[in-house]
């Protein structure tokens, strides 16, 4: 497929065209107008909200996430590794009589590996979360847009790249408008 | 049951929101319930000039409790453990019954971002940023005094297993060694959780900053957060994941501190129902430090449109839950001690009830079990002036059970010539009314510079944050 390349066209120092930035009303129309995108064979979009909106994925056609996989993965290592740990220590290694009690407990030893499970889930959750959404990310064109700030407040928009094969000005500002967009304009950066 | 009107439009602040109907959704968010008056109401506190008045008062004090608390730390610390009150067979006293009490606080902002989360209940997302930051710095007092009683807590690495110069290892059947880990896994958890569902709101505050330097810090905070669907899936998954993990944690945290007590021997303490019994009571007294701070937060901070009456009365509800269970097994307990025929774990449990610590006993089947009662009552549950003592007499009545746990347990055990009384020091009493300092330190920074109710999430349980699947998505896996 080739792609536009927006900065073939912008002469060199002018910002370059990152896409265009689309407001709507609610959360409803936003969820329309991702459905109208999505049919007209746009594929460089996004939508953003103040809080997920239910069932936007489906509509946009969003993959379900590796997440729980990686997590159950480190999870189940995790658990091994400190029983694992245990039995080097206590039974292997060093081996001591304490209390009369075998070297070696899948109870006691319960004790240590549900934590270490749980420490580990929780931070690869934590990490790979963010590293999934490509965050920290502190420069973005889309902050560029005053209109934008208000992304966390109460405002909902799409937001189509320029290096969409199908975007084009005129048509693409066309298709939102007639989307429900309340405004629509141009990301420079 | 009868049908209830619910006005449309916009409801006024303290509409009563309690009657239950169950073919009509009450609102859980009054006043204007639009998007950006919810932004408006949490982001005042951290947006304004200054505090209330009394917010500086609250704060100065607890600074200086927070001072008291490293004098102590300090004094204790150079000196060492026999500054305390602690002496044979008193090995175990104010330091282990605080570290319960703190520990036990903190279960309630696990529960109700976790298990609430589990049970999709949506007026959670009124009150679990507040109950997680409570669940945060109760396990940071909770932490300090495990570390401060090993002695010589520059030796704690020990506790960790590494290969070194004496070839031996930790033991692992010690439940040092589960606390330490249980406690750490806790707090870096909780602290995790609190922060991730927080970043949402960071940005918020970042977006509507007013000066640079809010931009700058907020912003950094926030990891450049923007609100897209496709994060907002992973984010959503990735919350779902750590609630699944803190709800198996928030059992298993105060089983494990409950194992301190049930591998031991002592007469009181060597009980299977241990685990079941920490933990409830745990939750109970977390529920009570909610519901105690959230009363003034809500008139002092302008909150009482989104922490509703119904938020309050369902905290009621579930603390009158808790209750009821902890005044179960106190009585089970007395009735085990007396069936199985034991004549020291009769002893133990006459003893907590009619011997020289007697009144800790009772208090804590007044508070705990009885007084709480009183929240069969709508009016008890509403009603700040009654909620608000309810409240206070559950959490002193969960720290005299600690004491008559712990204290009244050890001090008369098997040989009555090795009894002895125990009695605080003034460092023991110093050192706890310090480690609210520390609580309370971070917590009026956190209602100061850091929004109080997550945002995002009541937004998406406002009634136009509802929409409906274009029609070929339904049914789509």
């Amino acid at each position: 497929m080739t792609t536009y390349n927006p900065s073939m066209d912008t002469p060199a120092g002018e910002p370059v065209l990152y896409g265009l930035l689309a407001e709507f009303h609610d959360p409803q129309s936003l969820m329309n107008a991702a459905n109208i995108l999505r049919k007209n064979g746009y594929y460089c979009w996004d939508c953003y909200s103040p809080f997920p909106v239910h069932g936007l994925d489906k509509v946009m056609g969003q993959r379900n996430s590796i997440l729980p996989v990686v997590v159950f993965v480190v999870a189940t290592l995790s658990c091994i590794g400190m029983l694992a740990l245990a039995w080097y220590c206590n039974a292997y290694n060093y081996p001591i009589v304490v209390s009369g009690k075998p070297y070696w407990g899948l109870g006691p030893h319960m004790f240590l590996a549900f934590p270490v499970t749980v420490l580990a889930s929780v931070i690869t959750t934590f990490y790979a979360t963010f590293i999934f959404c490509k965050l920290p990310l502190f420069r973005h064109p889309l902050f560029t847009s005053e209109r934008f700030q208000r992304v966390t407040d109460d405002g909902f928009f799409i937001a189509i790249e320029a290096r969409d094969a199908k975007f084009d000005i005129k048509v693409t500002t066309e298709l939102l408008n007639t989307a429900g967009a309340l405004a629509v304009e141009e990301v420079r950066d | 049951m009868t049908t209830i009107e619910i006005p449309q439009g916009r409801l006024d602040t303290g509409y009563d929101n309690t009657a239950e109907d169950c073919t009509n959704r009450q609102p859980l968010v009054t006043g204007e319930g639009t998007y950006h008056a919810v932004t408006k109401i949490v982001c005042a506190t951290p947006e304004a000039r200054h505090a209330p008045k009394i917010w500086y008062v609250c704060f100065t004090i607890s600074l200086m409790l927070l001072c008291l608390l490293f004098l102590t730390i300090a004094y204790q610390v150079f000196t060492g453990v026999g500054v305390w009150g602690n002496n044979s067979p008193n090995a175990w006293a104010f330091d282990i019954i605080n570290f319960v009490f703190w520990v036990g606080i903190a279960h309630a902002g696990t529960m109700i971002s976790a298990v609430l989360l589990m049970f999709r209940q949506r007026w959670r997302t009124g009150i679990n940023r507040f109950a997680e930051a409570t669940t945060v710095f109760s396990v940071l007092c909770a932490g300090i005094y495990p570390a401060i009683h090993v002695g010589r807590p520059w030796f704690a690495y020990w506790l960790i297993p590494y290969p070194n110069i004496m070839g031996d290892w930790p033991n692992f059947y010690s439940p040092l060694l589960w606390d330490a880990l249980a406690v750490s896994t806790y707090s870096t958890f909780s602290f995790l959780f609190w922060y991730f569902g927080m970043v949402p709101d960071l940005a918020t505050l970042r977006d509507r900053a007013k000066t640079r330097t809010r931009h700058t810090l907020y912003g950094i905070f926030a990891l450049g957060w923007r609100g897209s669907a496709r994060h907002w899936k992973i984010y959503d998954r990735g919350m779902i994941i750590m609630g699944g993990l803190a709800c198996a944690l928030v059992l298993a945290v105060s089983s494990t501190v409950s194992t301190d007590f049930a591998v031991s021997q002592i007469p009181g303490w060597h009980e299977t129902i241990f685990p079941p019994y920490f933990t409830v009571g745990a939750i109970f007294s977390g529920f009570a430090t909610v519901i105690a701070l959230a009363i003034p937060a809500r008139h002092l901070f302008g909150l009482k449109d989104l922490i509703t009456e119904r938020h309050m009365d369902n905290l009621g509800k579930l603390m009158l839950l808790l209750s009821s269970i902890v005044l179960y097994i106190y009585l089970i307990e007395f009735f085990t001690a007396y069936y199985a025929g034991n004549i020291y774990e009769r002893f133990a449990y006459y003893n907590r009830e009619f011997g020289p610590y007697w009144w800790m006993g009772w208090a804590m089947m007044f508070c705990n079990g009885v007084i709480p009662q009183a929240l069969w009552f709508k009016k008890a549950r509403t009603t700040w002036w009654l909620s608000l003592p309810i409240a206070l007499l559950a959490l002193f009545g969960m720290w005299t059970e600690r004491f008559s746990i712990i204290v009244t347990s050890i001090s008369r055990d098997f040989l009555p010539s090795a009894w002895h009384m125990y009695s605080p020091t003034l460092i023991d009493i110093g050192m706890f009314a310090g480690s609210f300092g520390l609580f309370f330190t971070l917590f009026l920074l956190f209602c100061r510079y850091l929004p109080m109710v997550a945002m995002a999430e009541v937004k998406s349980i406002l009634p136009q944050s509802h929409t409906h699947l274009p029609e070929e998505y339904r049914n789509v896996e």
